[in-house]
């Protein structure tokens, strides 16, 4: 009785401080990194001078990539509905990532 | 409380009883994290951290807790709830501010959780240190002091080997035995230099 109690109290509170604790931490994770990675052709080459395609995904919404024709194997395929996904969707403050072809 | 046991566990667990090359505890993030010594210090760190605060613990809980309530037979599950926890908050703490390090720590940093050597620190505590009879107080100073030597005694040994392990990707090692052979090798070699520090204290 003693040993079930005491697990159930400390399983309580070490989970109740991780959920705090979780909530502190958290990391904002922009799901947009996530689509244009989808949308990319996927060979993961590094041709762009990024570490994969998630690399230069992370590029693009960091406003980092200037042309999205540093993607070698990409052709108007690809970058047309990276772009009209950006148009789609603007950053936090309103404005649109600042990329071309 | 005095300087001088603090100083005698920090040695004793640092070198003496190196918890990887005498004790054969943590031998997996030891061979799995030891390729870049950057990685294996920031892996170092999150070990320490984990380890001196689990054996807080784990020793409070344990005096004030089980032994009260006689279900000292339930130590090893409450302390490993312990652990798991701690390694859940510094995964946390990792991701939030390092990404770089949580990529490079990739699955030996949940792994933390069942890494023997946190656990066999926190059971060696109780066994080498606590008693009915130990002031509770005194009996946390050298729980904890012994911690920190552990951890420390892990950094040192992981950082030796990463560094070794980074100067032999150039050097002209047999075919046969390069990659993990040779890294086995150095590590029965480190192991034996260590037993020549057996009977310093």
């Amino acid at each position: 009785m003693a040993a079930t109690l005491t697990l159930a109290i400390m399983g309580l509170v070490l989970g109740l401080g991780l959920a705090f604790a979780a909530d502190i931490f958290k990391v904002e994770v922009d799901n947009r990194i996530e689509d244009i990675t989808e949308l990319l052709p996927g060979y993961n080459c590094g041709a762009c001078g990024y570490p994969g395609c998630s690399g230069f995904a992370e590029g693009i919404v960091a406003g980092e990539v200037d042309n999205l024709s540093d993607c070698k194997p990409g052709k108007d395929e690809h970058y047309d509905p990276i772009l009209a996904y950006i148009k789609d969707h603007p950053n936090a403050d309103g404005s649109h990532i600042d990329v071309k072809k | 409380m005095s300087f001088t046991v603090f100083a005698t566990a920090i040695i004793s667990a640092m070198l003496i009883n190196n918890v990887i090359l005498m004790q054969f505890l943590g031998i997996c993030p030891f061979l799995g994290v030891s390729k870049k010594s950057s990685s294996a210090l920031g892996m170092s760190a999150a070990v320490l951290f984990v380890m001196v605060i689990a054996s807080a613990v784990t020793y409070t809980l344990y005096d004030l807790v089980l032994y009260q309530f006689n279900i000292e037979y339930i130590s090893t599950i409450a302390f490993i709830l312990v652990i798991a926890s701690l390694v859940q908050f510094v995964e946390m703490v990792i991701k939030r501010y390092s990404t770089s390090l949580y990529k490079s720590l990739g699955i030996y940093l949940p792994l933390i959780t069942t890494n023997c050597a946190i656990l066999g620190v926190s059971e060696g505590n109780i066994a080498n240190i606590w008693g009915a009879t130990v002031p509770f107080g005194e009996g946390l100073f050298i729980a904890v002091s012994t911690a920190i030597g552990t951890g420390l005694g892990f950094g040192l040994v992981i950082f030796a080997f990463s560094s070794i392990r980074e100067r032999l990707e150039a050097a002209n090692v047999p075919k046969a035995w390069r990659g993990v052979p040779i890294s086995l090798i150095v590590a029965g070699i480190m192991s034996m230099a260590f037993f020549g520090l057996v009977g310093v204290i």
